[in-house]
């Protein structure tokens, strides 16, 4: 559990830094903001699963 | 806008918006305060404190090239050091306390330990990206 949530905080203090300095309009940053998170999560938990088959 | 105003832009730029990147740099979420963006100077001011401190509390260590490493280590030192650099205060604070600098193995056994570096390293990072952005506001490049 612990993992996760470190996993999510990551990603959630590196979706804001990457939501606030792109894009021109709020909107679209919080969408890209959003869309940074959504990456780093599932990339996050494919590369777990990933990981976990190997010896 | 036109290239022209680019051109303008980019020639107005000089003292005033080094001046802002150095303060985003040093302070992290300074170089838009000072511009007058406070919700992005909390935002990336905020997530770059939060991501360093983090990076500590998890007990991580940020890196320094002290000169006693032998050839190769030194060299690979340097790297992750300009990235923890980019902290600016918060890693100069922490070199002269020599707080986050001990590499013994008592401290890299905790079970967040790589964590921690992750996340020092990557507080540099997200300000250096955040020192540019204060730079172009300055600028003129970005509104």
């Amino acid at each position: 559990m612990r993992h996760f949530m470190v996993m999510t905080a990551f990603a959630a203090l590196a979706a804001v830094v990457f939501g606030t300095v792109a894009k021109d309009s709020n909107r679209d940053r919080i969408v890209y903001g959003l869309k940074v998170f959504a990456e780093f999560m599932l990339i996050g938990l494919v590369l777990a699963w990933i990981l976990y088959f190997l010896p | 806008m036109s290239n022209t105003d680019d051109r303008h832009a980019g020639e107005g730029a000089p003292a005033k918006a080094w001046l802002m990147g150095t303060l985003g740099w040093f302070l992290p979420g300074f170089g838009h305060l000072v511009q007058g963006r406070w919700v992005r100077a909390l935002l990336l001011g905020g997530a770059v404190w939060a991501c360093f401190v983090g990076g500590l509390w998890m007990g991580g260590h940020l890196f320094v090239v002290t000169g006693n490493e032998q050839g190769l280590a030194a060299l690979l030192q340097v790297p992750p050091m300009i990235a923890n650099l980019g902290s600016g205060v918060l890693y100069l604070v922490c070199w002269l306390f020599g707080v986050g600098f001990s590499d013994d193995p008592l401290h890299a056994a905790r079970a967040t330990y790589e964590y921690g570096n992750t996340f020092l390293l990557v507080a540099g990072l997200l300000n250096y990206l955040s020192m540019l952005d204060a730079f172009d506001i300055s600028a003129g490049r970005k509104s």
